[in-house]
């Protein structure tokens, strides 16, 4: 059973001007898979489809299936458990008092409490590198450590899609290179809408790429990301790491 | 400057600042309503009152100074009070009551404030039951005052940096204009922070 499965998603911005138009792509469980394209292509209003956030008013045909279920009322609250969503910037995610509220407050929703919950939080922590983390205040962290809580929030909950939306943007390359280890270590399927071409080579296997709305490409990320006339055509370019690698 | 406007809480490993938050709230609320409910002249009680707030004070081990700057930027609203009470008859007398027993009470919760961490407080709100919605608001306030603060900061700082011409009035403009935008920004964020709780499973 394939991880998530969008099928000829369209949306239109309240105001009438398309976001999205006829989008279709699907990911395997535990896969990894590389979202890139333009500004304003469209990336973050696809993921925002993928735990239900959008569109306002429910489509009478659900267009997306993650681990088989329709993105759609009823089901909302357990798809929302089960797709963790990142977002842009870590200040909007982080809405608790303490680091250790925040972690806790997907699992809260899923009912968990006291020591259920505690070893939940605990883990989600140690997994982001953030142990001993609890009781610190969010704007007394780092922008790589907000980043990670973000994270460990979805892991408590135990998120088996993860939609993130620019995981490396204005992080320094230490920030990046953790947050790259951790997404490498974890074993859930990711959708990964990025501007970091480099991370989409290292990480993601197979990429797509969304401009105006609609998926302009899709597949394996070496091959896509060499061609330079599709690359250019859409915003992009050929990334770095691609020039020293020998083609045989 | 707006730091120490807003973040109250400075931590020290003293006596005062381990007790549990419940015991400091319940304190400074028997505090406050006793002096409250202290008949006007009781001079002598008000001075053990401030007694027993600069012993705790001076336990706390918190900078004398950090404490003051606090209980200052708080009171002019105590003396806005006050000065009402000149109008009346024997204002004077009335006056000098009403600023001495709200300067206690506000050096008080200066006090809390300062030994307290806030989320130790928003707990024992939501321990004792007070509406949860009430202190879900005071949560996210005090979580996003720190990044409006920032962001008027940044915004300021950009302006000033553009700002060629020293005249008042151009000032002014650009204030307002920093006012609007921050308010647009604002109103933006809550809709992406309401977002992101939902993806979390609030209210569904």
């Amino acid at each position: 059973m394939n991880a998530l499965e969008v099928r000829h998603l369209g949306y239109h911005y309240p105001d009438g001007t398309t976001a999205l138009r006829d989008v279709t792509f699907a990911v395997a469980e535990g896969e990894r898979v590389g979202l890139i394209g333009p500004n304003g292509a469209g990336k973050s209003t696809l993921l925002l489809h993928l735990n239900g956030l959008l569109p306002e008013h429910p489509a009478a045909v659900p267009t997306i299936h993650v681990f088989g279920t329709a993105v759609a009322e009823p089901q909302l609250a357990a798809i929302r458990a089960r797709v963790g969503l990142l977002f842009q910037d870590p200040d909007d995610q982080i809405f608790c008092p303490t680091v250790w509220e925040d972690v806790a407050f997907g699992p809260l929703q899923l009912g968990l409490h006291g020591a259920g919950l505690a070893t939940r939080v605990e883990r989600a922590l140690e997994q982001v590198g953030l142990g001993g983390f609890d009781e610190r205040l969010p704007h007394h962290l780092s922008r790589g450590e907000k980043r990670r809580v973000c994270l460990a929030g979805l892991l408590a909950c135990e998120a088996r899609l993860l939609a993130l939306d620019e995981p490396t943007s204005d992080l320094d390359p230490r920030g990046r290179r953790e947050l790259k280890g951790l997404l490498e270590a974890l074993p859930v399927a990711q959708v990964i809408a990025t501007h970091d071409l480099e991370l989409v080579v290292e990480l993601c296997p197979r990429v797509i790429v969304l401009d105006r709305g609609g998926v302009v490409a899709q597949g394996p990320t070496a091959e896509l990301l060499a061609d330079e006339q599709l690359m250019l055509a859409h915003g992009l370019e050929r990334p770095h790491i691609l020039r020293h690698r020998h083609p045989h | 400057m707006h730091r120490a406007l807003l973040e109250p809480y400075q931590h020290r490993r003293s006596a005062i600042h381990r007790l549990p938050a419940g015991l400091k709230a319940g304190g400074a609320l028997a505090f406050v309503l006793v002096i409250a409910l202290l008949p006007r002249a009781s001079w002598t009680a008000y001075g053990a009152g401030a007694g027993v707030l600069l012993l705790l004070a001076g336990l706390s081990r918190i900078r004398p100074r950090a404490l003051a700057l606090r209980l200052l930027l708080v009171e002019p609203f105590a003396l806005g009070v006050a000065l009402l009470s000149l109008l009346q008859q024997d204002g004077l007398r009335i006056f000098a009551a009403t600023l001495t027993k709200s300067t206690l009470c506000l050096f008080c919760m200066v006090l809390l404030s300062s030994t307290t961490r806030f989320s130790a407080l928003l707990r024992l709100l939501w321990r004792i039951r007070v509406p949860s919605l009430l202190v879900t608001t005071l949560a996210l306030m005090h979580r996003y005052l720190f990044v409006l603060a920032d962001e008027t900061a940044c915004m300021v700082r950009a302006r000033r940096s553009r700002t060629f011409t020293q005249d008042r009035a151009s000032a002014w403009r650009s204030s307002a204009s920093v006012i609007a935008q921050l308010f647009v920004r604002s109103s933006e964020r809550a809709e992406r922070i309401y977002a992101a709780m939902c993806a979390r499973g609030w209210k569904t």
